[in-house]
C-alpha cells in the first residue's frame, strides 16, 4: 500500500513538472507589470493584481474571442453536417470502395495548413472569397479537420449495433428514419465528444486565419494575441494575462471531459 | 418524384449520398487546392499576376530557384532535426511516462489525462508561454539553470542562431508528449500480462523482460505512433509564428515555416508552392506507410 501511494506521489510530481508552464503563465498574469522584472523571480506573486477587465478592454478581447467563437461554431456545424453520414457508411460497409474512400480521408488528413494555405489563398482571391475573409477560413478549416471527425466517429459508429438498425428497418422505417432516430441517439456521446474536440482545435486555429484575414476587427483571438506580443515586447503580464484568459474556458471543458476526449482519441487514432 | 427520391432515402443510394458529401467537400477544398498548388508551381506567380487566371509557365525554373538558393540547404538540415530530435524526444519520454502510468497505483488514469491539457491548448498560446519562459533576460528557465549552476551566463534562447532551433525543438517537444503517451498507453494495455509473469518465473529481469517482450509487442504501436509524431511535427507552424519566427536569418526556419514566408511575406508565391509541393509529397509518403502498417495490423 505504502508503495503504491509512493507511486502517486511520484506522478503528482511528473505532472505538476510537466504543466509547469501552465502554472507560470497564470502567476505570470497575477503579478504587477514591475514583480515580472524581478531578479531573482517570484514563484507566488507578492501582490497579485487582477487585471482581467483591464486587458479585456484595453486588448478588445471581446472582438478576438467572438471571431474565434464564430469560426469554431462555423467549422463545427459544418463538419457535423458533412462528416457524420460518411463516418457511418464507413463503419458499416467495407468493400473495395470504402477502403478507396477511407485511404483518401486518411491521407487529406495529414495536409499541412502551412503549405495547403498558398494554393487556397490564390484560389480564393480568384473567386472572390477574400471579400468574406472568416468565411473562407471557415470554408478551409472545416476541410482540414473533417478527415479528423470522419475518422474519430467511425470509430464511434463500429460500436452500434447493427442488429438494432436492421430490427428498426423491419418495422418499417426508412434508411433515413433509421440513421436519424436509431443510429445517431445511440453514437451521440461520441459524436458530441468529437465536435468538442473539433470545435476546440478551430477555436486555436491560427494559419489560415493570419493568412486569409486583414482586417483586426474581423481576426481572431490567435492573430490577435500574435500582433500584441510583437518582436520586441516587454508587457508579459498583459500576455500572460490575454493568454489565460483565452484558455481557461478550454481547460475547463477539458478539464470536465477528460475521460471521454482521452477514450475518444485512442479509439480512433489506431483503427 | 417519389420514385425518383426513393434510392435515395432508402436504398443503396442514400449511402452514396452520405459518401459522396463528405467526398465532395473534401475534393473541393482539399483536392483541388493539391492540384492547383502543383500547377502553380510550374507558374510565375507574384502580387499582380495573383488574380490572373492566365499566367505564364516557367517550366520548372521554380524548382531549379529553390535549389539554387543558398539557405535552401540549411533550411533542410534545420527541417531534418526538428522532425527527427522533436520525435524522438517525444517517443522516449511519451514511452517511459507510458511505462510508468500503465503501474496500477490511485490516480493513475485521472493524473495520465491530465498530461493531455498540453496539447488541448491553441500551439499558439503555448508558444507564447515559453516565448516568456525562455526570455534571455527575464525567463524563468534562464533563472532555473543558473541556480542549478547548470550555467553560468543567460542564454539567449530566442535570438541566439546557434540555439533558437533547439527552442523550439524544446517547445514542440512539451507539445507531443502527452499524444505520444497516450498512444503508447494503450498498446501497453494490450500486452497480456501472464507474459510477464511467465518471463519473470523463468528468471527474466527487469530489463529483459523489457527488450524481450515489450518492445516486440509494440512494434506495430511504435511505427503507427512514429509516423504520426513525423505528420503533426511536419505540421507545426503556430510555435515558429510564436517563438522566433524562423529567426534570426533562418536560423531556425523550416520548410514549412518558410514556404508560408515566400508565398505571404515575399509573395514569391510559385516558388512557396513548390516547397509546399515537396513536403506535401514526403507526408503523404509517410502517410501512407502508416496507414498500411495499421492495415496490416487489423489483418493479423
Amino acid at each position: 500500500m505504502m508503495k503504491k501511494y509512493g507511486l502517486t506521489t511520484i506522478a503528482l510530481c511528473l505532472v505538476s513538472l510537466y504543466l509547469f508552464p501552465l502554472y507560470w503563465m497564470y502567476v505570470t498574469a497575477l503579478k504587477s507589470g514591475t514583480e515580472i522584472f524581478a531578479n531573482p523571480p517570484t514563484f507566488w506573486p507578492d501582490n497579485p493584481q487582477w487585471m482581467v477587465g483591464e486587458v479585456w478592454t484595453r486588448l478588445k478581447m471581446d472582438v478576438y474571442l467572438w471571431n474565434s467563437l464564430l469560426i469554431a461554431s462555423g467549422v463545427t456545424i459544418i463538419v457535423a453536417i458533412c462528416g457524420t453520414g460518411c463516418a457511418y457508411v464507413l463503419a458499416r460497409i467495407r468493400n473495395r470502395w470504402m477502403d478507396v474512400v477511407l485511404f483518401i480521408v486518411l491521407m487529406m488528413q495529414v495536409l499541412p495548413s502551412s503549405l495547403m494555405i498558398t494554393p487556397i489563398f490564390v484560389a480564393f482571391n480568384q473567386v472572390g472569397l477574400n471579400e468574406v475573409p472568416r468565411t473562407s477560413v471557415i470554408l478551409a478549416q472545416a476541410a482540414k479537420v473533417l478527415p479528423l471527425y470522419i475518422v474519430l466517429c467511425r470509430a464511434t459508429f463500429l460500436q452500434v449495433p447493427r442488429e438494432l438498425e436492421e430490427a428498426a428497418l423491419v418495422d418499417g422505417n426508412s434508411r433515413i428514419g433509421a440513421f436519424l432516430s436509431i443510429i445517431v441517439p445511440l453514437a451521440r456521446n461520441g459524436i458530441l465528444v468529437t465536435s468538442v474536440l473539433i470545435f476546440l482545435q478551430s477555436f486555436g486555429e491560427y494559419v489560415y486565419s493570419r493568412s486569409l484575414i486583414t482586417q483586426r476587427a474581423l481576426q481572431p483571438a490567435t492573430v490577435g494575441l500574435q500582433s500584441f506580443m510583437g518582436p520586441n515586447t516587454s508587457d508579459w503580464s498583459g500576455v500572460m494575462t490575454y493568454s489565460a484568459i483565452y484558455v481557461t474556458p478550454v481547460l475547463i471543458i477539458f478539464v470536465l471531459l477528460q475521460r471521454q476526449i482521452v477514450s475518444g482519441l485512442t479509439s480512433g487514432a489506431l483503427k | 418524384m417519389l420514385t425518383f427520391t426513393k434510392p435515395f432515402r432508402d436504398g443503396a443510394g442514400f449511402d452514396t449520398v452520405l459518401v459522396t458529401l463528405a467526398l465532395g467537400y473534401l475534393v473541393l477544398f482539399s483536392g483541388f487546392p493539391l492540384v492547383y498548388n502543383l500547377v502553380m508551381s510550374f507558374q510565375e506567380v507574384d502580387l499582380f499576376s495573383l488574380a490572373s487566371f492566365d499566367r505564364p509557365y516557367v517550366g520548372l525554373d521554380n524548382y531549379t530557384d529553390v535549389l539554387s538558393r543558398p539557405e535552401t540547404w540549411g533550411i533542410f538540415l534545420n527541417t531534418v532535426k526538428f522532425v527527427g530530435i522533436s520525435v524522438a524526444a517525444q517517443l522516449s519520454i511519451g514511452f517511459a511516462l507510458a511505462m510508468f502510468f500503465q503501474q496500477n497505483f490511485p490516480g493513475s488514469t485521472w493524473l495520465r489525462g491530465l498530461f493531455l491539457a498540453g496539447w488541448i491548448m491553441p500551439a499558439l498560446v503555448v508558444g507564447a508561454v515559453w516565448s516568456w519562459i525562455l526570455a534571455g533576460d527575464f525567463g524563468v528557465l534562464n533563472h532555473v539553470l543558473m541556480s542549478l549552476g547548470l550555467t553560468s551566463e543567460r542564454i539567449f534562447w530566442l535570438s541566439d542562431p546557434n540555439v533558437s532551433l533547439y527552442s523550439v525543438i524544446l517547445a514542440n517537444i512539451w507539445l507531443g508528449v502527452p499524444f505520444n503517451m497516450i498512444l503508447l498507453s494503450v498498446g501497453l494495455a494490450g500486452i497480456p500480462e501472464d507474459i510477464y509473469e511467465a518471463a519473470e518465473m523463468d528468471g527474466a529481469n527487469a530489463v529483459q523482460r523489457f527488450f524481450t517482450i515489450t518492445l516486440p509487442m509494440m512494434r506495430a504501436q511504435l511505427g503507427a505512433v512514429i509516423s504520426l509524431g513525423v505528420i503533426f511535427t511536419l505540421q507545426q507552424f503556430d510555435l515558429f509564428a510564436a517563438l522566433t519566427q524562423g529567426g534570426p536569418s533562418n536560423a531556425s526556419n523550416v520548410f514549412q515555416y518558410w514556404s508560408w514566408q515566400l508565398s505571404f511575406q515575399y509573395y514569391e508565391i510559385g516558388v512557396g508552392s513548390v516547397i509546399s509541393v515537396l513536403m506535401i509529397l514526403f507526408v503523404i509518403l509517410v502517410a501512407a506507410v502508416y496507414v498500411r502498417s495499421t492495415r496490416h495490423e487489423h489483418i493479423a
